[in-house]
């Protein structure tokens, strides 16, 4: 198991948005994490990758002990995430955003761009044509130059996607990857996804509201709701699962739908 | 004071160019990394008193005393950054006040160590009149005599104090312009735009956030001992808050986050300052002295308001840029 997670609590005054999870996530998989708005899936994502301390519990990645290191360091490991809300640096241009990503740039050391210009210029080029494969991978190379704060909500998003990829993750956590982008390239992106984990061997991890993308793309899914862990397995059995449709649709609902599986719910 | 006397020109283009080197500091905390510093002054206080009692004292040389001039205004950086760098924005501004004025009056107080309100001049107590700039002046003359074998005449102390400064500026702002543009100058960016981002693709961002605090700590304490070597005697009051903010002043004369602007903003902020001075003809001569001098900054500042609605991003600054959302 590349991530294995084990009691994860943590509490927001009463509110316990983690509460007692434990799953594992598997190397080469696409793991879909789903669950009403609320349910606490941003907040395991945070915990995850550092931005938050949990309260109990561990987090093991790559055999790794992980809770409560800083976010930059979870990042080095090679566990990227994105954020629900994008957060592209609005007045670096597409680019520079992409460029910032990279690892091993010796250049980012204080003074060493005098000590090794050659090598800094070497990784310099190196990253520059990453960049613009990237940019090419989520079709925004046309606005390369561009502010990134100039763009639209979808096509931030795609910038955090290409950004994370450029950290080279070993295990990448998606949250809402597809929401406010179009529909046409959500098709595409999610390629890429599959891409991702088919040729590059990059372990997916992702919070999806659209249950089609979830049933499609996913080789399984971890089910939440009001912090609990509440159902775990292939998507086809997560469809049927009675407790998954009731946490979405509500006890009433759930003679007349079941069998029809989830729906998508509003996004938060 | 006579608007076509030369040296007094050359005195304000000394001003600017030691203005540019202040600016620059604050430019590489604020501009470049996001660190609101109001306390840039203190920096400069500390190393001029460094800087001033080691000479007079410790009877050290000049250039060693001006290094642990330096090396205090960076360990006052390590005392503000080490502790607020984690912290928002908000923590490092308001200790950033408080470390200026707290310089202030320490250095009024503790008259033992400062000379008190006197400032160097009574370093060894109020009846002897010591100074610290005797080897700066030789320093200056040896230039001067160097210099009048191309200059002629032309080479005076001051001529040659204004090359000092401006070469020193020049060649900093060049540095600076090629860390900007380094990778590392590419992370700092990322922190002023966003930590969280940053951090998300494996920066540390305390780190970063305290390499340009220290680094616009350094700038600042060089700005501090040449303003001492050009006035040849200071005091508490010759570091007061407003310095800080003539800083910021020159920042957005220029356009905020562009570097090549900074000269610009320092020579604008530095004529209008000066130049307000020469509102003594009519209908201004009617008014009193006193209230000359409040007429005065009444005007610096109205010019100010004027210019940021007619000219947000300043002379330099994109206004696109400006209007980017979060
Ligand atoms: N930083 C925070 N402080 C306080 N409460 C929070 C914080 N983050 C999340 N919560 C609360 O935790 C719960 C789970 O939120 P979240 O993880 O964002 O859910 P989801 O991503 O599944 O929609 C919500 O009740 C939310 O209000
Ligand atoms: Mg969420």
């Amino acid at each position: 198991m590349l991530l294995e997670v084990r009691r994860l609590t943590k509490r927001f005054g009463g509110v316990a948005a983690a509460d007692d999870l434990s799953f594992d996530v598997e190397e080469g998989s696409i793991t879909a994490l789903i669950g009403p708005n609320g349910a606490g899936k941003t907040t395991v994502f945070n915990l995850i990758s550092g931005f938050l301390r949990p309260d109990h519990g561990e987090i093991r990645f790559a055999k790794r002990r992980l809770e409560g290191r800083r976010g930059d360091i979870v990042a080095r490991s090679g566990l990227v995430r994105t954020f629900q809300t994008p957060r592209v640096l609005t007045r670096m241009s597409v680019l520079d955003n992409l460029l910032l990503a990279a690892q091993d740039q010796p250049g980012e050391r204080l003074g060493l761009g005098w000590i090794m210009p050659r090598r800094v210029a070497r990784r310099e080029r190196e990253i520059h044509a990453r960049a613009l494969e990237m940019l090419d991978l989520v079709r925004l190379r046309h606005v390369s130059d561009q502010y990134a704060g100039a763009l639209s909500g979808g096509q931030r998003k795609l910038v955090e996607f290409a950004r994370a990829l450029m950290v080279m993750p070993r295990m990448i956590l998606l949250d809402e990857p597809m929401a406010g982008v179009l529909p046409a390239l959500v098709l595409q992106l999610l390629d890429h996804v599959q891409d991702l984990r088919d040729h590059r061997g990059v372990t997916v991890f992702l919070i999806e509201h659209d249950m089609d993308v979830v049933m499609s793309v996913s080789d399984r899914v971890i089910v939440m709701d009001e912090g609990r862990l509440i159902a775990d397995g292939p998507p086809q059995a997560i469809q049927n699962d009675d407790r998954v449709i009731e946490a979405y649709l509500g006890p009433a609902a759930q003679s007349e739908s079941s069998g029809k599986g989830p729906r998508e719910t509003p996004r938060g | 004071m006579d608007v076509f006397n030369p040296a007094f020109w050359t005195f304000v283009a000394i001003m600017a160019g030691i203005y540019v080197v202040l600016a620059l500091g604050l430019y590489v905390q604020f501009s470049l990394a996001g660190l609101p510093n109001f306390g840039h002054v203190a920096f400069m206080a500390v190393a001029a008193y460094t800087m001033a009692i080691l000479v007079v004292r410790a009877a050290m040389p000049l250039p060693v005393a001006a290094i642990f001039g330096l090396v205090a205004a960076v360990a006052l950086g390590c005392l503000l950054g080490i502790p607020s760098v984690r912290l928002r924005a908000d923590y490092l501004a308001i200790a950033s006040v408080a470390a200026g004025e707290m310089v202030r009056y320490l250095a009024t107080n503790l008259s033992w160590l400062t000379g008190g309100p006197l400032g160097s001049v009574g370093l060894l107590g109020p009846a002897r009149f010591v100074s610290y700039n005797a080897g700066w002046q030789d320093l200056l003359d040896r230039l001067s005599r160097a210099l009048s074998s191309v200059l002629g005449s032309a080479a005076t102390p001051d001529r040659a104090m204004l090359l000092v400064v401006w070469s020193l500026a020049g060649a900093l702002l060049w540095v600076f312009r090629r860390l900007e543009r380094s990778p590392w100058g590419r992370v700092l960016r990322a922190i002023r735009e966003d930590e969280t981002a940053a951090t998300a693709v494996g920066k540390h961002v305390a780190a970063f956030k305290l390499q340009a605090l220290l680094l616009g700590a350094a700038l600042g304490g060089l700005a501090g001992l040449l303003l001492a070597w050009q006035i040849g005697v200071f005091s508490p009051n010759d570091f007061e808050p407003t310095l800080t903010f003539y800083a910021y002043l020159i920042l957005i004369f220029g356009g905020m986050n562009r570097l090549w602007a900074i000269p610009v903003g320092a020579a604008v902020f530095s004529l209008l300052y000066t130049g307000t001075q020469f509102l003594t003809f009519f209908p201004l001569s009617l008014v009193d002295s006193g209230s000359r001098a409040f007429l005065r900054l009444f005007s610096v500042g109205f010019l100010l308001v004027l210019f940021m609605m007619i000219r947000p991003q300043g002379l330099l600054g994109n206004r696109r840029e400006l209007l980017l959302e979060k």
